[in-house]
């Protein structure tokens, strides 16, 4: 009996040493990684303060490791706009460049564009920024593989140079002055001292293991590793901007929350513990202390068109009028309330963003835009002789052979599961036979790339300081073989891409060729629907007044992108932060 | 012995061997470029395609013939390298894996080895004793159909939403970082409880179900009643019919490990636990092929070891292998 009893006290003292031990071990390992992902890593040995930090989530999906800044889609949160800076900043709101880096810019002639680097900026190790750093950051992006080497690529940009305090910028006849603009407040302008030692491949794909040396408003604290749930940044006490703007970001710190499920974030801000949302949440989830940019319907500023794209390459797709039949089934308001429970407003039948409403020209729009009629569909479906033939209720080609398309979404994105539903329910009202689908994304995007599917949703482009963007993105040329990013309706029409490419040559200033350049692209595209414009996605952005208020709201002075997903921060999101104050 | 473990040996050898080729293939006959996938969420600028296209394939390898692919693999393996990130290029996959892992281990381990230890102790007071067996077994069987998944949502909205007392989601406190301090391992604890009670309560039921069925059936034997009938108290009799009743429970744990594994991802993405399971869930969200496969081949290593540990153990806890062992030999 005793020797039993000495065995079961052994089990029981064995298992405890197990648990023991893999508590310890769990922990000595995730320590260590953490702290193997950067020299400068600091852990915080007690929690941060609440009443001065700010916890935001909604951007980051990829592990916390990748400090590429040329990486803009996959770099830690706040990298760009905590720590680099930008030449300029872009308020898409006011439609408003902001000296930031660079203190001044001008275009010299037609094709010489100064630059003023900005006095008195430090890098966060004391170091002084100069022109050199702007050269060699510039200098990275010639890199074939570099993500922004279209500045190079596709502006007309033939060198830079400094000189003495600025940075002149030497393009070809006819720069690209929208694309130039567009680049002006997207390079992040990186350290020569730092990033000097890495190679070509590096700067172009690597995740760049580094110090962060930065100028912005944070110093990275801790948090950088594969496996990390948050990353710290802590306030720079020596910011430029204090002294030379008067800006003081508000939050001590800012702790950036890695994406989980999306319901597990959503119960971490209903619970209080994160202040800004930046994911999709029911609009049930907007009451008590979550409030939101507009206080009504929509609640949330359109931060991108949604678009049905059909692919013209195919039969009957290929006709306007077919396609704008299409567009008048579309019963757009059941989308807005059955799949959005109203989140999302309509887009203009022109597709550009609510922020370009000043380049829509309202007569062009009456003249040639579309809205939800049956009738109408049923009538220009009529016109351009596509009958119901065998009184099966669907119309039949011209040629008299069926008509059956297949409209496809992700698995999964519940949003636009419905919403694709409601299209083809709608076009089967006029007479159009769609079916829904819902590949796996993977088998998705290979099918757009290579033209394999008839009808489907895309919202790639988001804001941006000009409309070129979302004109490049429906007519580029020419069509390859894969279409990944843009074009994906395989619409070849070179009057309508040359019209792009002369917008991208007006200069921002030439409001009169520029508003007339706008019209013709305008009436070019509603008369040609080459892809139908459906309603603005929100930027998601949901706020918690329990331990920050003086959030950005329409119709006050705090007018800011509210948003933490990457490239906004250089837009208005950082005066989002200066703007805030503790409850 | 040597003969037995050889044996053992070379059937583990051929399982992995199969297992990893399958693991290799499954990513190459998905459907969907890789490199196409990346380009995309990049919105690479068409002038910059073809440099993209052509470095990020020869980055994959995918620019050498399909059983080169394969050689390389092999190759690259027996070197530990796993090869890159699709999603987080380049970070390799193995810096991935490495991260999660103790979080995942922190959950499985004790879960494991504590839900066979309670629930066969369980399952063992409940055989033959009317109140406990008309408690403890309704509830196993409860407990061991229940998914895994859903027992943690129930958990996180009972414990979590409602009272309020333990955390929803992730390992630790959002204001805290991995560290050695107690109010990190506190934390971490707190964060723990959920994602290893949904795991150890399924698997309790199942040991605790079977440990009783075996005890009663043991308890028939002749061994027993002859042991009884020689008036060995209750006791004894039942304490031998245990150890009896414990050869089929941990062959049965050698099976189930599987099991524990996927229900062990699936918890961790219903709490945002960041181990091998959510590691999983942003690989095939973000299409990062090469992190599927680099779990996966991890999965299977991790599982038929632990079998080969458990069929060592055997010889050790079964007496009649030895012998039949010496016997053969």
């Amino acid at each position: 009996m005793t020797s039993m009893r000495i065995t079961k006290r052994r089990t029981a003292g064995v298992l405890g040493a197990i648990l023991a031990l893999g508590a310890a071990a769990a922990v000595v390992f995730m320590t260590a990684g953490g702290a193997s992902g950067a020299g400068s890593q600091t852990g915080t040995a007690t929690a941060l303060p609440r009443s001065q930090t700010f916890y935001m989530s909604g951007n980051q999906w990829s592990p916390n490791n990748d400090l590429n800044p040329a990486k803009n889609w996959d770099y830690i949160t706040g990298l760009v706009g905590f720590a680099y800076e930008t030449p300029f900043r872009y308020d898409p709101l006011k439609d408003k460049f902001t000296p930031w880096l660079a203190s001044a810019g001008k275009w010299k002639s037609k094709s010489t564009y100064v630059m003023t680097v900005r006095k008195g900026v430090k890098w966060s190790d004391g170091k002084a920024l100069t022109a050199k750093d702007f050269i060699f950051t510039l200098s990275t992006l010639k890199i074939p593989t570099h993500a922004q080497n279209p500045l190079w690529r596709d502006t007309g940009l033939k060198s830079v140079a400094a000189k003495g305090n600025t940075v002149v910028f030497k393009f070809g006849a006819n720069p690209g002055y929208q694309q130039f603009d567009f680049y002006r407040y997207n390079v992040a302008i990186v350290p020569r001292h730092v990033f000097a030692r890495f190679g070509k491949t590096d700067l172009a794909s690597g995740n760049l293991k580094q110090p962060i040396v930065g100028t912005g408003p944070y110093l990275y604290q801790s948090g950088i590793g594969t496996q990390t749930q948050t990353v710290v940044w802590k306030k720079n006490p020596n910011w430029w901007a204090t002294k030379a703007l008067g800006l003081r970001v508000a939050p001590k710190y800012v702790v950036d929350i890695k994406n989980g499920t999306n319901a597990a974030a959503l119960a971490n801000f209903v619970s209080g513990n994160i202040d800004l949302f930046n994911n999709f949440a029911p609009k049930s989830a907007i009451r008590g202390s979550a409030k939101t940019y507009f206080s009504k319907a929509p609640y949330h500023l359109g931060a991108n068109t949604t678009w049905l794209f059909p692919n013209t390459t195919r039969k009957p797709l290929d006709d306007k009028q077919f396609r704008r039949a299409l567009a008048y089934s579309i019963n757009m308001s059941q989308i807005i309330d059955k799949a959005y429970q109203g989140l999302v407003e309509k887009a203009s039948p022109t597709g550009l963003l609510p922020i370009w409403k000043k380049w829509v020209n309202p007569s062009l729009v009456k003249k040639y835009g579309f809205s939800y009629n049956q009738a109408k569909a049923k009538s220009i479906l009529a016109a351009a002789g596509y009958r119901d033939r065998n009184g099966d209720g669907y119309v039949e080609n011209k040629d008299g052979s069926k008509i059956d398309l297949e409209i496809i979404c992700p698995n999964g994105w519940s949003d636009w599961m419905t919403s694709i539903q409601i299209i083809a329910s709608s076009a089967k009202a006029a007479g159009i036979k769609i079916t829904p689908a819902f590949p796996e994304y993977n088998t998705l995007v290979d099918d757009r790339g290579h033209a394999r599917y008839d009808l489907l949703l895309g919202n790639d482009r988001q804001y941006s300081n000009t409309p070129w963007t979302y004109y490049q993105y429906i007519y580029r040329l020419p069509i390859l073989s894969n279409q990944t990013s843009m074009n994906y309706e395989r619409y070849e029409n070179a009057k309508a891409w040359n019209l792009t490419k002369g917008l991208d040559k007006i200069p921002s200033s030439n409001v009169k060729a520029y508003r007339s350049q706008m019209a013709k692209l305008q009436t070019m595209f509603m008369q040609d629907l080459p892809a139908i414009p459906l309603w603005y996605n929100g930027m998601w952005a949901m706020f918690n007044t329990k331990h920050w208020t003086g959030w950005p709201a329409a119709g006050s002075d705090r007018q800011f992108t509210p948003s933490t997903w990457r490239n906004y921060w250089q837009m208005t999101s950082i005066d989002m932060l200066t703007h805030l104050r503790p409850a | 012995m040597a003969h037995y473990l050889a044996r053992k040996v070379v059937i583990y050898l051929l399982t992995f061997y199969v297992a990893v080729t399958i693991d290799w293939a499954i990513p190459r006959f998905m459907p969907g470029d890789p490199v196409e996938g990346l380009l995309s969420r990049m919105q690479a600028q068409p002038g910059s395609q073809e440099e993209l296209t052509g470095y990020y394939t020869k980055a994959f390898g995918f620019d050498v013939p399909i059983w080169k692919q394969y050689l390389n693999f092999w190759a690259a393996l027996f070197h530990g390298d796993l090869g890159p990130s699709v999603a987080n290029f380049p970070t390799p996959v193995w810096e991935l894996i490495r991260g999660a892992l103790p979080y995942t281990l922190a959950l499985l381990v004790p879960a494991v080895l504590l839900s066979f230890w309670a629930g066969n102790k369980v399952g063992a007071l409940a055989a033959r004793r009317k109140v406990l067996d008309n408690t403890a077994l309704p509830v196993s069987y409860v407990l061991t159909a229940t998914p895994q998944m859903w027992l943690g949502i129930v958990l996180a909205w009972v414990f979590a939403t409602v009272l309020g007392v333990l955390p929803v989601s992730g390992a630790y406190d959002l204001s805290l970082q991995p560290t050695w301090s107690w109010e990190f391992v506190r934390s971490f604890l707190e964060h723990w409880i959920l994602p290893f009670s949904a795991l150890f309560l399924v698997a309790f039921g199942g040991w605790a179900i079977g440990m009783r069925n075996m005890i009663i059936y043991e308890l028939e034997a002749d061994y027993s009643n002859y042991l009884a009938s020689l008036g060995a108290p209750t006791k004894l009799v039942r304490r031998y019919a245990y150890r009896n009743a414990l050869l089929p429970q941990i062959t049965g744990l050698a099976l189930a490990l599987g099991a524990v594994v996927a229900g062990a991802i699936v918890v961790e993405i219903v709490f945002s636990y960041p181990g091998l399971g959510s590691l999983t869930l942003s690989a095939i969200q973000n299409r990062d092929y090469f992190l599927i496969q680099g779990i996966f081949l991890f999965l299977i290593v991790g599982v038929l070891l632990a079998n080969f540990i458990i069929d060592i153990a055997y010889v050790f806890i079964d007496p009649r292998t030895r012998i039949g062992m010496q016997g053969g030999a």
